[in-house]
């Protein structure tokens, strides 16, 4: 699921009038993307202000001469944008088609092997992209995608990973305290074995940073510290 | 000093046995503080539901055990260590929701909740604890989800449903099932033996990996499955490869045995 689809999507996830499909899909992809983790907190904070107040808000002083105002900023406002792009276009149109396209036969050649090149370069990357496109396919369906191969993608997204685990790193520091001692035990003991995971990943990478099976293995093993942070700091 | 100190205590001892009220109140105080400190609280309850029912299980920390039974209703059974925790089951248009972790929000100190389910054949269950083992058995609905956050072993016996998802950090997890046609099977640990044990026809399309290299495929060993990384991986089709499977261990083996 991406962005948009997961934004348009949270309201309904709130009332609850969202499918068990959707919604477990809205949940991982929730649990991965902290952008679209703290919208649904927002919505969810300004949803559960309006259930509390209850349509009962103080009004503003001079509630009248506000509203007023209000409306004449919003007319003047579309006045001007009414106007303006119409005067633009018109004047765009005016002067091509009052243009006169008589040209010379080495313009008329210029202009022909100028198509000629942009049709070509064009064709040529297009189909190279389709190429690529479909051999990143074809890995997704043999089960080897989960990492594109460059050390600088791999140090890019472990970077992002890492400020996303230091935050909920810092969100379970401040609740665990509360915890008892047998789950501070057990969540310790744990972040060890997915700690020795990373670390074991990243000698295999600093041997051979093409190695396309430590990458997965390192990014399955962030993605696992992540997600043990996330569960122990609901606690 | 040390001459004293045993005549002292025969003293009490003797005065305390000549006192017979006195000494079984002592004895009566002694055993009600005990079971209080171990006491445990049990909760019973059955709710009649559809035979494809989904029952979803949150819990924070204690063992649970499905199993399936010829009944279109779900017992579910609960144990709670002291301190107890708040358990309030919910049933919603499609099955039950136990959600340990939202009925004790605010509560950090709860004792372990050990539960016991038992499930029509063709229930869905979606469960999670944060730790403990998870059990279960004889299942042959639409999605059987066993997911522990820490440590715990998985054990899915008996097993036909067409998503199976296992996943823990700390133990072991082994599965006896079948693999239906178009399924999505995926086991992942931390730092655990995978056993898969399913039937020799089974179809599957395979991605087991674990840096350990110890990937036993036995009896679907074919031709056709590609080894990467020096055998830390293996990716390919077993048969017509109709379902999908997807084995992964941090520090463990994965084990495939024929049934």
């Amino acid at each position: 699921m991406n962005c948009e689809k997961c934004q348009d999507l949270i309201s309904d996830f709130l009332d609850g009038s969202i499918s068990h499909q959707d919604k477990t899909t809205l949940s991982s992809h929730l649990e991965e993307c902290l952008h679209c983790a703290e919208v649904r907190d927002d919505l969810q904070s300004i949803v559960g202000f309006c259930r509390t107040q209850r349509g009962q808000y103080a009004s503003p002083p001079n509630e009248k001469a506000l509203w007023l105002r209000i409306r004449n900023m919003i007319e003047a406002g579309a006045s001007v944008a009414a106007s303006a792009p119409a005067t633009t276009r018109k004047s765009f149109l005016n002067n091509w088609t009052a243009r006169s396209w008589e040209l010379s036969f080495p313009q008329l050649a210029a202009m022909v092997a100028a198509i000629v090149l942009i049709v070509s370069l064009s064709t040529a990357v297009g189909l190279r992209r389709w190429q690529s496109g479909g051999a990143v396919d074809a890995k997704f369906q043999t089960g080897q995608n989960s990492l594109s191969v460059g050390a600088t993608d791999v140090r890019k997204r472990v970077s992002q990973q890492q400020q996303l685990i230091s935050y909920w790193n810092q969100r379970v520091e401040y609740n665990k305290a509360r915890w008892n001692p047998q789950m501070r035990e057990t969540f310790d003991r744990n972040l060890a074995v997915i700690d020795q995971a990373v670390n074991d990943s990243f000698d295999s990478l600093s041997k051979n940073p093409q190695d396309e099976v430590s990458e997965e293995m390192l990014n399955t093993a962030l993605n696992e510290k992540l997600s043990l942070l996330k569960e122990f700091a609901e606690l | 000093m040390i001459g004293i100190l045993p005549t002292l205590t025969e003293t009490s001892r003797t005065s305390l046995l000549r006192k017979p009220a006195l000494f079984a109140f002592v004895l009566v105080f002694a055993a009600l503080s005990v079971s209080s400190v171990f006491a445990q609280q049990h909760l019973s309850k059955r709710y009649p539901v559809r035979s494809n029912v989904r029952v979803e299980l949150k819990n924070i920390s204690g063992t649970i055990t499905v199993e399936s039974w010829n009944r279109d209703e779900v017992k579910l059974s609960a144990t709670m260590e002291s301190p107890a925790a708040n358990v309030s089951p919910r049933q919603t248009g499609d099955g039950l929701i136990v959600d340990v972790m939202a009925d004790n929000r605010g509560r950090s100190d709860i004792g372990d909740v050990n539960f016991k389910l038992q499930v029509p054949v063709n229930s869905s269950v979606d469960l999670e604890t944060k730790r403990g083992q998870i059990t279960v058995s004889n299942i042959r609905g639409g999605l059987v989800r066993a997911h522990v956050s820490s440590e715990g072993d998985i054990e899915l016996n008996g097993i036909s449903a067409s998503q199976v998802f296992a996943q823990n950090l700390i133990g072991n997890i082994f599965f006896d099932g079948e693999f239906s046609r178009g399924g999505t099977y995926q086991f992942q640990s931390g730092k655990g033996e995978i056993t898969i044990r399913i039937p020799s026809d089974s179809a599957f399309s395979l991605v087991a990996a674990t840096p350990t290299r110890r990937i036993a495929l036995g009896p679907f060993w074919n031709d056709g499955l590609k080894s990467l990384g020096d055998g830390r991986k293996y990716t390919g089709d077993v048969g017509d490869g109709r379902s999908s499977v997807m084995v992964t261990t941090f520090q463990g083996s994965i084990t495939f045995i024929r049934k």
